[in-house]
């Protein structure tokens, strides 16, 4: 018994080659299928992400007077990181917003001296940090009106700019997230499961003539299912590692391409349990179209 | 072996068959004549529970088709060779996987199925082609492999509907021959044909036709080629109508009550010493 099984199984598997050019359609259909829901997971996943690295993060840009003494300036720095709910900190001296400010135009900081000499003398970009807080104690509003102040008010500092904003999305997020991407997982996979598991179901009608002959020679339903269901899977299963395949080739090629400034996106992976969760659909789906496309 | 009583079928409010009785025994070669669109295709079909039993009493090979769940249909399947005039071979599969596929299904042995494939494919004169894919071969080859597929299992009853109508007048000559070689091992055939010359050939052979979905004559006109045997004659009825082929409307004489016989236990096949001793080999 266990020998016919394993053989049905095999054959079934085998028999993908009989129709090559119709395994090769079913396969690319199959594929297409799952690369665009892997697509959408990985744009869920990266939105996810950033917007969950962002979570409870504020943003201070904090601008210096010209001419302010720099090393008052990095002294207030150095403090910095020891704020409670630190997260990062970034700073210009003026001649570093300079050359960044080069680098943006296009130009080497050192040409745009010779071009622009009076720029390096006279520096006309005041110091600069972005303070990365996290909020601390029970009212974020409150927490964010204080730190304010206290930039405003720290020594040479000539204004103080943030954006609450991202951190009120990220809150939001952090609400309706999950009411969010699960929904739309399961939506997703369930769309899958139809798009693929209608494919196979074409595929396996093709084999109608196959199946009534079985069926006339004396065979039982399950030795008529298996090989298509071990078939199905296989199709399915291998249609699924395609579009995995095109997806990591995707995040090779294209994960970095957003990641500047103001989007700063990078493209993720979705995870292991998505992936799990994507590849198991389409195997199962396909096994259960392959087995109910055969008509009694 | 073929037991038919009061069968009536029809598709929608047509009636296509129409109050058929008949009986068949072991042994028995009969041509199913009748001009096309006479129902022989869609008795055929209620034989071999391809269609469900809507009116009447029909027990094949000894399985009663009107208590027959469908899970049970296979089992009459492999009692019951058919062979059809589209000859439904796998084209994409070899000769060999196409006779060897009922033996399949029924689990035997992969090396009592290369036996057996083999012994069948030269009694049928296929030994030649056995590795070639079906959809290569001529429509008379593909029939033969067909035939060998039905054979192969030695099944009690073979239906044959119209099996040579898509092949010139020698070639169904040719395969008449195999098809009384199915007799000679004992099956039951029926053969459907509107060809009034086949049956020409064939004199003295068992027939019935059917027209308009009755049965209008049935009739072994004397020791024929095909005939099943001394006591069969000896049944004849005064109308040279026999006691065992019922004309519709006389169901009266449907002879011995309906053996109520049970469905025989899975893998009729049961062991090797069932299958056909080795073939005579075919002459062409
Ligand atoms: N599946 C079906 N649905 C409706 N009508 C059918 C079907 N099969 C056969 N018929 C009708 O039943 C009649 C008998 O058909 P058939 O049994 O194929 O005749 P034969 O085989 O003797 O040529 C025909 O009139 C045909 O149109
Ligand atoms: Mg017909």
């Amino acid at each position: 018994m266990k020998r016919i099984i394993l053989r049905l199984i095999g054959r079934g598997i085998a028999d993908l080659a009989l129709d090559p050019a119709g395994t090769v359609g079913a396969l690319c259909a199959v594929t297409l299928t799952s690369f665009l829901a892997g697509l959408f997971f990985m744009l869920l996943t990266t939105l996810d992400i950033r917007l969950s690295t962002a979570r409870g993060e504020s943003i201070f840009q904090i601008y210096w007077r010209e001419g302010v003494n720099m090393e008052l300036v990095r002294r207030q720095w150095q403090e910095y990181v020891h704020l409670p709910g630190f997260r990062s900190v970034r700073t210009y001296t003026p001649e570093q917003a300079l050359e960044e400010l080069g680098r943006r135009i296009g130009r080497a900081g050192g040409e745009l001296d010779k071009s622009f000499p009076f720029l390096a003398v006279n520096a006309p970009l005041p110091a600069t940090a972005l303070v990365a807080l996290s909020p601390t104690g029970p009212d974020p509003e409150r927490w964010f009106e204080e730190t304010l102040t206290y930039f405003r008010t720290q020594h040479g500092v000539a204004r103080v700019t943030a954006a609450p904003l991202q951190d009120e999305f990220a809150r939001a997020w952090k609400r309706v997230g999950n009411y969010v991407l699960w929904p739309a997982a399961v939506l997703l996979l369930l769309a899958q499961a139809l798009s693929v598991g209608n494919t196979v179901r074409l595929a396996v009608r093709a084999k109608e003539h196959e199946i009534e002959i079985l069926q006339l020679a004396g065979a039982c339903n399950w030795y008529i299912r298996l090989p298509l269901a071990a078939g199905s899977a296989a199709l399915g299963l291998a249609g699924g590692l395609c579009s995995l395949a095109l997806l990591l080739l995707l995040q090779d090629r294209l994960g970095e391409a957003l990641n500047f400034p103001p989007l700063s996106l990078r493209l993720h992976f979705p995870s292991a349990r998505i992936v799990a969760a994507l590849l198991l659909t389409q195997a199962l789906t396909s096994a259960l179209a392959g087995i109910l496309a055969v008509r009694k | 072996m073929i037991r038919v009583r009061r069968l009536s079928h029809s598709f929608g409010a047509d009636p296509v068959l129409k109050d058929v009785s008949f009986s068949l025994e072991k042994g028995d070669f009969v041509f199913l004549s009748g001009p096309s669109g006479a129902g022989k295709t869609t008795l055929l079909r209620i034989l071999y529970a391809a269609l469900p039993l809507q009116a009447g009493e029909v027990t094949v090979a000894g399985i009663n088709l009107s208590r027959l769940p469908a899970s049970r249909v296979p089992l009459l399947r492999r009692q019951v060779g058919v062979v059809f005039q589209d000859f439904k071979v796998l084209p994409r599969r070899s000769v060999e996987q196409n006779i060897a596929l009922p033996l399949e299904i029924r689990g035997l042995a992969p090396k009592h199925i290369a036996r057996r494939v083999m012994a069948v494919s030269r009694a049928l004169g296929l030994q030649d082609r056995i590795r070639l894919k079906c959809g290569e071969l001529s429509g008379g080859e593909q029939q033969r492999v067909a035939i060998a597929r039905a054979f192969v299992v030695n099944p009690k009853v073979l239906l044959a509907d119209e099996p040579t109508g898509n092949l010139d007048r020698e070639l169904a000559y040719r395969l008449m021959e195999l098809f009384k070689q199915f007799q000679a091992y004992g099956a039951t055939v029926l053969f459907a044909t509107h060809s009034e010359d086949l049956m020409r050939r064939h004199p003295g052979a068992y027939f019935m036709r059917l027209e308009k979905g009755r049965i209008t004559a049935a009739d072994w006109p004397g020791a024929g080629v095909f005939t099943g045997g001394a006591e069969r004659i000896a049944g004849r009825d005064a109308g040279g109508r026999t006691a065992r082929l019922y004309p519709a409307g006389r169901p009266g004489r449907a002879g011995p009550a309906f053996p109520d016989e049970r469905l025989p236990p899975d893998g009729s096949l049961s062991a090797d010493e069932r299958l056909l001793p080795d073939l005579p080999r075919q002459r062409r």
